[in-house]
């Protein structure tokens, strides 16, 4: 049996000149926010336990608690809001088809009666009001030409909806039933974000321009602006109240968080100026924030989220992160037990065991990876152009990137682990023999090659093939020499790997089969590893050469034992929407696993 | 005995040997062979009825088309010993496409001649007929 034991959850999904909005419930202090078609709940207080919603056919794009907790309301790209339960199983209790278009923003009345949503659409579709339960439209919302970017309901009677958007207009309707009652063009650019004060007093909308204007909530005349001294200097992405109505939290694309205190008279004076990074790179530019309880949280474009402390400013923030997008591969670095995940976009993620984050590993040369390996003292990867890149890894920092270039794009990418310096490249129809960052042999074998794997000794290699066929070589210096070729996978090899104790190993391919041979003999050891039901991703050995594991695009891993039946198997099912991608072993009990859903999930196997 | 549709005729075996597994309870299962040259499925082998579920599975070739009837005993919810009887279309990927097509055509014919079958069950690969599939289809 295997349980589920950490989740090291992905970062929220973001998009450059785009503010994106994170909620939360502070009566149960976490928080919620969307990545792919996943919503996340995440609890500050336990943030290796991570709840994932994803029943959504299209990307989300936000989600928010109802004002009593109980349910949660997520929308996505194709203009459908989900209305599910927070407890028992996330049950669903309604599905609305909305808008004709993406959805930008969500909220509940604050009754947790009705729901409004704006985004953008053709024609009529920019706005809708309707009743959560059955679905009715409570009111007309004409007035907007543009893609509508947020809105929000007034927390206290008498009722009112603000919308504002990319025609630089807001919007004021009253109601129920709403209709539009007057128009303010005061920004003379997309204004991003419009929020209410929890005691329903003003509003306050921030644009593009860098302005932050704040208005009377019941008749929409303006009362202030935010003082232009110590203000931003990029366009202001996103607001958030502080619960007692006197302060607001701002992000912006100057990369700064500042919070404001707003005065009775509506005007608003820099509190103090939160910067949350030190290089000043475009990752760093704020994209999302929420002042909920004690916390300050801000997003950055990077992903990085960083939580401070109300009451007390001038603390170091807390950060984490995690990966945005497909997780292509995950290894662990023996010595210290840290894993180390990455994605497709290049970013490398370092974490711990039992405390998740620990840090990005920062590189400036490497801008894509497709391969990954590594051993203690480097890491060597290859991405979608013809270079194959090693980088010296010390103490979780990078080194000076030396790179290689192979001729074609590399397809998989093996390190003799004894002797780290001599590395197998497999291109498209050959391999190629590396020596530290020379290539010593470049061989055209004459069949398309997907995977290979070099012996930790580098006395012997194994290349699979378009075909389904293993090839072994034994490896002389610059020369490969084909010993056998073994024939039993029907489908194009995907991954092939040695034993830790170098007596066995085992390939997997595209047709959901997985083979397990005697390296001497050349004979099936473990066969029948036919329980998965899509392509074989990945495949991973436990240290002490007893347990193999497979993930694949059916979301499945299964963990087969050496010596038992291959039907006696541990299946984990729905891993990871979306498709396994990496497998590694910690110990001879906890698997991790990543996948398209940008999360690393880590699981211990128990025996019944 | 009336043809099937692919000109297969069933051997009078086949149907005593069933009725036998069926009433007397004498073998744990029996696995049936289209002898294409005689043009009629027989009896290939007989399982005693101490042999387990993993025998079943070893008698069935990996490359070979089959059909089998196999005695599944088991203890439901309730705690009562009950007992099925599955009918099991054996169809490798690795087999040949005639074979293929061959046992296809004639399985219909053949399985309406087998009276008091409870479930029928058709597996490619060895991990579609896994003892958790026949266990969740008993019950």
């Amino acid at each position: 049996m295997a349980q589920l034991s950490e989740t090291y959850a992905c970062a929220p999904s973001t998009e450059r000149g785009r503010g994106i909005l994170i909620s939360g419930d502070p009566k149960s202090n976490s928080i919620l926010y969307c990545n792919g078609r996943s919503v996340l709940i995440r609890y500050l207080d336990r943030p290796l336990h991570v709840q994932v919603y994803g029943e959504h056919g299209y990307p989300v794009t936000v989600a928010r608690y109802s004002p009593n907790g109980e349910w949660i309301a997520s929308a996505d790209v194709s203009g459908t809001v989900r209305i599910w339960g927070t407890h028992n199983e996330f049950v669903l209790k309604k599905e609305f088809k909305v808008l004709s278009g993406r959805i930008d923003d969500l909220q509940w009345s604050p009754d947790g009666m009705r729901i409004v949503v704006c985004g953008d659409g053709k024609g009529k579709s920019l706005v809708r009001a309707f009743m959560w339960d059955s679905g009715s439209t409570i009111g007309d919302f004409d007035g907007h030409s543009r893609r509508v970017l947020s809105c929000d309901f007034k927390p206290t009677r008498p009722f009112r909806i603000v919308t504002c958007g990319e025609d630089f207009l807001v919007n004021l309707y009253e109601g129920p039933p709403f209709k539009f009652k007057l128009s303010i063009r005061d920004h003379s650019n997309f204004i991003n974000c419009v929020r209410f004060s929890p005691d329903g007093n003003k509003f306050i909308t921030v644009s593009s321009d860098k302005k932050g204007l704040i208005y009377d909530a019941k008749t929409g005349d303006k009362m202030g602006e935010f003082s232009s001294e110590n203000g931003h200097t990029g366009s202001i992405y996103a607001v958030s109240w502080n619960p007692d109505s006197k302060q607001v939290l701002t992000v912006s694309a100057d990369k700064s968080a500042k919070v404001w205190e707003i005065s009775e008279d509506g005007s608003g004076k820099v509190v103090r100026t939160l910067v949350c990074s030190e290089t000043g790179a475009v990752e760093d530019m704020l994209v999302g924030c929420l002042w909920q309880n004690d916390h300050l949280i801000t997003v950055s474009l990077g992903g990085i989220i960083n939580i401070f402390s109300a009451s007390d400013l001038d603390q170091a923030p807390f950060s984490f992160s995690g990966h945005m997008k497909n997780v292509t591969t995950l290894t662990v670095l023996k010595n210290n037990q840290k894993m180390l995940s990455s994605s497709y976009d290049g970013i490398i993620i370092r974490w711990i065991q039992g405390v998740g984050y620990s840090g990005k590993i920062k590189h400036k040369d490497i801008p894509q990876i497709k391969c990954l390996v590594a051993v203690e003292e480097e890491i060597v990867t290859s991405g979608f152009d013809n270079k194959v890149w090693r980088v010296p890894l010390s103490d979780g920092e990078c080194g000076d990137a030396e790179h290689v270039d192979v001729g074609s794009q590399p397809t998989d990418v093996s390190l003799a682990i004894s002797s780290p310096g001599l590395a197998l490249v497999s291109i498209d129809s050959g391999v190629v023999l590396l020596n530290g960052a020379k290539v010593v042999s470049n061989i055209n074998l004459g069949f398309p090659v997907t995977a290979c794997a070099i012996a930790p000794d580098g006395s012997e290699a194994i290349v699979g093939g378009q075909d389904g066929k293993l090839h072994i070589y034994s490896v002389t210096g610059d020369t490969l020499k084909e010993e056998t070729v073994l024939e039993k996978h029907r489908g194009a090899i995907t991954v092939i790997e040695y034993s830790p104790d170098v007596s066995m190993f085992a390939s997997a391919d595209g047709f959901h089969e997985s083979v397990v041979w005697d390296r001497v003999s050349k004979e099936v050891k473990l066969n029948n590893m036919l329980f998965h039901t899509a392509r074989l991703n990945c495949l991973a050995w436990s240290p002490d050469s007893t347990l193999v594991a497979t993930g694949s695009l059916d979301t499945c891993v299964v963990i087969y034992e050496i010596g038992k039946p291959a039907s006696s198997r541990i299946t984990i099912k729905h891993a990871h929407l979306g498709g396994v991608y990496g497998l590694a072993f910690i110990d001879d009990l906890n698997v991790v696993s990543s996948g398209e859903d940008a999360c690393v999930r880590l699981w211990r196997l128990t025996q019944e | 005995m009336a043809n099937s549709s692919s000109g297969m005729a069933v051997h009078d075996d086949c149907k005593l040997k069933f009725l036998e597994l069926k009433a007397k309870r004498n073998y744990r299962f029996i696995v049936f062979k289209i002898e294409e040259k005689i043009q009629q499925v027989t009896v290939e082998k007989l399982g005693e009825p101490n042999e387990s579920y993993d025998d079943f599975t070893a008698s069935l070739p990996a490359d070979e088309c089959r059909y089998a009837v196999y005695d599944f005993d088991f203890t439901t919810s309730e705690n009562c010993q009950k007992s099925k009887i599955f009918f099991v279309a054996w169809s490798p990927d690795t087999s040949r496409i005639r074979s293929k097509m061959l046992y296809a055509s004639s399985k219909d014919r053949f399985r309406r001649e087998l009276d008091g079958v409870q479930v029928e069950l058709q597996a490619t690969d060895p991990s579609e007929m896994s003892f958790d599939i026949v266990k969740s289809r008993a019950l």
